[in-house]
């Protein structure tokens, strides 16, 4: 993960066209009016994705210490997942009587 | 960074450590970056769990409700992707920005860096232009004017307007730090620290411009 080998400007302008065809695919996948489940779950990964690569590349973490990636990626998912399990729970809120 | 050396532990085990003043020994830290940087990367964590929140607040909302909001035609789309075009675009001038500051050429760095501004600045008002539009056609925080899920507009102005802060400020905080490396107080860790909080910024519209007005096309 860690290599002291950055890339050249020319390679990054390459990573930003990268980035953008993705949300070119982000808007086609729009436009094909899918459920939207579908479509949510497949904004998020390419979003995801996205991220990744913005955060590896733009943000210097593939050429940091291996440990700030490790730092990083497992408290961010641990988040995320609570939230995965708090979020539904909140809906239980909508079946509850208000008490006296 | 500083040049390390080996020492011997208490427990015979050898450490790698940093020669300090009046011969002090200290550990090396192991993430082996600036301390600035490393409290960049916390607040990032941090900032990054409030979105998501709020994200994922809006994610349960959308699918939850039966009649959603959809007031974004092509016009927004194509809007929403300049946004992305013009914000992605300062990522890299951010980097040519950083990559200028660590070669020590602070012309090309404030260039650079005065580039960044513009396009966050760019950003900012193409995305009031959209909010003024929205609140020309009637939505409010709390009040969908096609008469469906009210919602839209609290989450819509909530997430927007927290990642606007954030350009807002970032642009803010890139003249200072622009104005105090020109000046000679800041160095390149300072530039490269902004540029993680700018990069993050662009992050987070990653998801916000695909959740926001992609999901809420009609």
């Amino acid at each position: 993960m860690s290599s002291n080998r950055e890339l050249t400007m020319r390679s990054y302008v390459g990573i930003g066209i990268g980035l953008m065809a993705i949300v070119g695919l982000e808007v086609i996948l729009t436009l094909q009016h899918l459920p939207v489940r579908t479509l949510l779950t497949c904004l998020l990964c390419l979003a995801s994705l996205e991220a990744f690569v913005a955060v590896m590349y733009f943000m210097h973490v593939k050429y940091e210490q291996p440990i700030l990636f490790w730092t990083i990626y497992p408290a961010v998912l641990f988040v995320l997942i609570f939230l995965c399990y708090f979020f539904p729970d909140a809906f239980r809120m909508f079946s509850m009587r208000l008490l006296k | 960074m500083d040049h390390s050396e080996l020492a011997v532990a208490q427990d015979g085990a050898p450490v790698e450590v940093l020669r300090r003043e009046h011969g002090v020994l200290m550990e090396v830290d192991p993430y082996r970056i600036d301390k600035k940087k490393l409290g960049m990367w916390i607040f990032i964590i941090s900032d990054a769990c409030t979105f998501a929140a709020f994200l994922f607040a809006y994610g349960y909302m959308r699918i939850g409700a039966p009649v959603w909001g959809t007031p974004f035609g092509l016009s927004s789309i194509v809007n929403g992707v300049v946004m992305t075009a013009v914000l992605l675009s300062s990522s890299l001038t951010m980097l040519a920005a950083v990559r200028a500051a660590q070669t020590d050429n602070k012309n090309s760095a404030k260039k650079w860096l005065g580039a960044t501004m513009l396009l966050g600045a760019i950003f900012a008002a193409l995305h009031l232009r959209e909010w003024v539009r929205l609140i020309d056609e009637g939505w409010r925080l709390f009040y969908n004017p096609t008469g469906g899920a009210a919602q839209f507009g609290a989450t819509f102005f909530s997430v927007t307007g927290l990642h606007l802060t954030h350009v807002v400020t970032g642009v803010i905080a890139l003249a200072f730090v622009t104005r105090g490396y020109n000046q000679g107080r800041y160095d390149q860790g300072h530039v490269e620290t902004a540029g993680l909080y700018w990069h993050f910024v662009d992050l987070v519209w990653m998801f916000v411009f695909p959740l926001m007005y992609l999901m809420n096309a009609h």
